[in-house]
């Protein structure tokens, strides 16, 4: 706004000697520099009453209403201001944020989008519903500001009510569906209420049997009440109808270790890490299974991978628990003191919400 | 309290007895305050305490809570209904009632019952009791005629707080039994929270802090002494629910393992010199496989996989996998739960007293477990567990576990469990403590595999040979009465021998001599005495 006082300034000095003018929008410009905003509308007030031609002096007192969050008045001042000079940019930045923050969002978006405020443009698309557009405007700032937390924020808001948005629209015109019923029996399995999710992906099943993945979120949800044998059933349906899935050979593999058939997971486990190398949950079972077959140095390297990949998330933890246990069953006893070390350093870290180094 | 008529029930390889004279409530008084204590008690022991050669039954009560209880606190543990009691086992395996005559009436008015051990801690032949209570601890010891004298003052064991679990070993070797306690939380009824929402549950351990466990050395003068902090007991603080006791790395002397609640297991290694170091981690038994604590609830010792070293199971609450830790020896555990099945057998189970016998007499010790949530209301926070479950019993074959067909048995709140042959006919039984309701008696009904039964008469060791190592075959088995939850089981030790006829036995005893018993029958209950 300093910019638009100095412009002010000039544009009084070229205008016929109006030494009150200028003095009046010093003063302004000096009093909202102080910070005494009352001031500072009082004098750009006074400009503007002075000089109603000139665009300038609206933006000047828009702006100080708005710092002032009088922004009923201040978005008048701005609309005044830019129906005298539709080109302002800076204009168009202020009203914008005005409407937007009286709720206007709708209002507030062609401004913002003329003044290319992408973050307050996502916000206002979001409000106004438009969400695929709203992700479009905060993706073009992501690569900017990759851990902005308000941008993060309104990413995930618009991209989570893009789904129910969609949502919406396949339960209203798709009822019976058999994506309806797979999307109920997730809801339901997120609210845990695993009587009616059981029943709606059963409900998805008989209409498609070939969904994809609801085999899986139903192994997930017999093993997350601990009946292993369904799991497995559900599990291997998905890996033997899907065979290049490897979250579903990860599944049926880490299950078959649970229910302690040895050599079978580690077939699987070892499948789903060809499948997508890498995988951090993989390589940790694999090394669990490894563990139990005696291989020690082999699942010795599979919870270094994991390590590697990961540093501080509860899986890090585990595998640094388990390579402590290894390494001290091959009487690594240094080695393994420093894994359990380590150990305790991610367990304190997690217990604290900081990140263990 | 409308209660259901005891039942018999076959159930396979057990059946679930009603004997007459067992008329025991568990009173727990559960309240909508959510007490954590009402959830936690249970205790029994199984002990001849007559010396009749016939298991009686001692059933530790809770206690009456007002709802919400109002200071001064006040258990009503006067009140007959609220007392533990003593049941003698007859002749025709009736029981009677023998609490007052015992003079084990009154359990006291401002505790509330939890557990029971057995030892012979004067070394005369006959087993005395101790109880342990949320507030003070009692010492019984029995007078040999039938009665019994409370002893807890003079013999300076009261220890206070909240005491769980309990057991007697002779840590130092010099024919004493000592006494150890575990304790759980620093709680009382003016510092309960309220926890869980929507609906009000019991707490989680880690909502308080722990206590120090405790260790009494016996003086051999009726009196003990409290050695927890300098023996190495005392630190680290836990919060114990299990005690048992196991020779883990052989060296002679007795090893300590602690469960305990939402944190890591202790294992108090015997150093030999009268203290203790705490080694589970090294041990590899602090935690499961993937480092995560768990409920730490029951503690059961045994040589599942006849190795020759004896192995560790923990029980759990539902989704956390009964923990088996198997002894490679070398003073190293591995995690076994997956290898042994048991990962999926206890998935949606979770357990309480607990223990490693042969139920079958096929050489190879089965597992026993005592079930249910720790929630009274876990069903409407996961309506894919339950609150009441039946017992389980497990074969083992060839160390691999599976669920035996116990079809019919009722779902209860199983607590405490302890094990022994109640009808001496050369097959374990159990008897669990059932919250808000009798205790079960399951009676094994003995196949056709042959057994032998030890009873261990120390004379250089204590007298009740505890902590004695048995060798039948490729079995081993070491004498102890701890173990389970809050329970107390019959001393003797059993073989199941499978075929064969005749054994040759080694004993090592707690003081370092070696028996050895060359072609023993099978199918009897043999008194040995220390040479």
């Amino acid at each position: 706004m300093i910019g638009c006082a100095i412009a002010l300034t000039f544009a009084l000095a070229s205008q016929a000697p109006q030494p009150s003018l200028r003095e009046l929008a010093e003063a302004g410009l000096k009093a909202k520099q102080a910070g005494d905003l009352e001031a500072a509308i009082r004098a750009f007030g006074q400009v503007a009453a002075l000089a109603p031609e000139l665009a300038a002096a609206h933006v000047n007192l828009g702006a100080a209403l708005l710092e002032a969050k009088q922004y009923e008045k201040a978005a008048a001042s701005l609309r005044r201001a830019l129906a005298l000079d539709p080109g302002l940019p800076g204009a168009h930045a202020l009203l914008g944020t005005a409407l937007l923050t009286q709720g206007y969002a709708a209002e507030a978006i062609p401004h913002l989008e003329k003044a290319q405020r992408w973050d307050l443009l996502g916000v206002a698309l979001v409000e106004s519903g438009r969400f695929a557009e709203a992700i479009t405007a905060f993706e073009r700032l992501l690569s900017e500001r990759p851990d902005d937390p308000d941008l993060l924020y309104y990413l995930g808001r618009a991209h989570s009510q893009l789904s129910r948005q969609l949502f919406d629209r396949l339960l209203e015109a798709h009822p019976d569906s058999a994506r309806a019923h797979q999307l109920l029996g997730e809801a339901h399995q997120a609210g845990g209420n695993r009587e009616q999710a059981e029943k709606e992906l059963r409900a998805a099943l008989d209409r498609r049997s070939s969904l994809p993945e609801v085999h899986v979120m139903l192994g997930e949800l017999y093993e997350s009440a601990g009946d292993y044998a369904r799991a497995e059933q559900e599990y291997r349906i998905e890996a033997q109808a899907r065979p290049g899935d490897a979250r579903a050979a990860f599944k049926l593999g880490a299950v078959l270790l649970a229910l302690g058939r040895l050599e079978e997971a580690l077939e699987w486990l070892e499948r789903a890490d060809r499948l997508r190398p890498d995988m951090a949950e993989t390589l940790f079972e694999l090394a669990r299974a490894l563990t139990l077959a005696r291989r020690l140095p082999e699942a010795e390297a599979r919870l270094r991978r994991v390590l590697e990949l990961e540093s501080s998330s509860r899986l890090a933890e585990s595998a640094a628990f388990q390579l402590s246990q290894i390494l001290r069953r091959q009487r690594k006893t240094e080695e393994a003191d420093r894994e359990l070390e380590r150990w305790r350093r991610i367990r304190a870290g997690r217990s604290s919400g900081l990140p263990g180094k | 309290m409308l209660l259901a008529a005891c039942t018999a029930i076959l159930l396979g390889a057990m059946e679930l007895v009603c004997p007459p004279g067992l008329d025991f409530i568990l009173r727990h008084s559960p309240t909508s305050q959510k007490y954590i204590v009402e959830t936690m008690t249970g205790g029994v022991a199984l002990l001849d305490y007559d010396a009749d050669g016939r298991l009686d039954i001692f059933l530790v009560n809770g206690g009456k809570l007002d709802d919400p209880v109002k200071p001064p606190v006040r258990l009503a543990r006067h009140e007959p209904a609220y007392w533990n009691r003593l049941y003698r086992q007859q002749a025709d395996g009736s029981f009677a009632d023998v609490t007052v005559k015992a003079g084990l009436a009154r359990a006291g008015e401002s505790n509330y019952g939890m557990g029971a051990a057995v030892g012979d801690y004067d070394n005369d032949g006959y087993p005395d009791l101790y109880i342990t209570n949320f507030g003070q601890n009692q010492l019984y010891r029995n007078n040999g005629d039938g009665t019994f004298t409370d002893v807890t003052a003079e013999a300076g064991v009261a220890a206070g707080g909240w005491s769980v679990s309990a057991g007697f070993l002779d840590y130092d070797r010099d024919g004493w039994l000592d006494l150890f306690v575990s304790r759980y939380l620093d709680w009382d009824f003016t510092r309960n929270l309220h926890c869980g929402t929507p609906f009000w549950a019991y707490c989680r351990p880690d909502r308080y802090e722990g206590v120090p466990n405790l260790l009494y050395r016996n003086l051999g003068n009726g009196r003990f002494e409290d050695v927890s902090e300098k023996a190495g007991i005392a630190k680290p603080v836990g919060k114990a629910m299990g005690v048992a006791f196991l020779d883990y790395d052989r060296d002679g002397f007795p090893d300590i393992f602690v469960s305990n609640d939402g944190m890591e297991q202790f294992l108090y290694r015997n150093l030999g010199n009268g203290r203790f170091k705490e080694s589970a981690f090294e041990a590899g038994v602090a935690l499961s496989d993937d480092g995560r604590t768990y409920a730490g609830m029951a503690v059961a010792t045994g040589d599942y996989d006849n190795d020759g070293w004896p192995d560790v199971l923990v029980t759990n609450l539902a989704l956390e996998h009964w923990a088996l830790y198997r002894n490679e020896g070398g003073g190293v555990f591995r995690y076994a739960t997956q290898e042994s099945r048991l990962a999926a057998a206890s998935a949606s189970s979770s357990g309480w007293g607990a223990g490693l016998y042969d139920f079958d007499n096929d050489g190879w010790k089965d597992l026993f477990v005592a079930r249910s949530h720790v929630l009274d209301n876990v069903e409407r926070i996961h309506s894919g567990l339950r609150y009441k479950e039946p017992a389980a019993l497990l074969w083992n074959r060839n160390g691999r576990f599976e669920l035996a067909k116990l079809e019919g048995a009722p779902a209860v709140a199983g607590r405490g469990a302890a094990f022994g042959d109640l009808n001496n006919d050369g097959a374990i039984d159990v008897v669990v403590a059932v919250l808000g309701e009798r205790p079960q008696v399951f009676l094994n009904r003995r196949g056709g595999n042959h057994w032998l039964t030890l009873r261990l008469v120390g004379t250089r060791s204590n007298r009740d040979g505890l902590g004695a190592k048995v060798r039948v075959g490729d079995q081993w088995a070491e004498a102890w009465r701890a173990g389970s939850y809050l329970s107390s089981s019959d001393a003797r030790v059993h073989f199941g021998l499978g075929a064969r006829m005749r054994v040759d036995v080694e004993i090592e005893w707690p003081s370092g001599r070696r028996q050895h018993l060359a072609g023993v029958r099978a199918d009897q209950i043999l008194e040995v005495r220390e040479p």
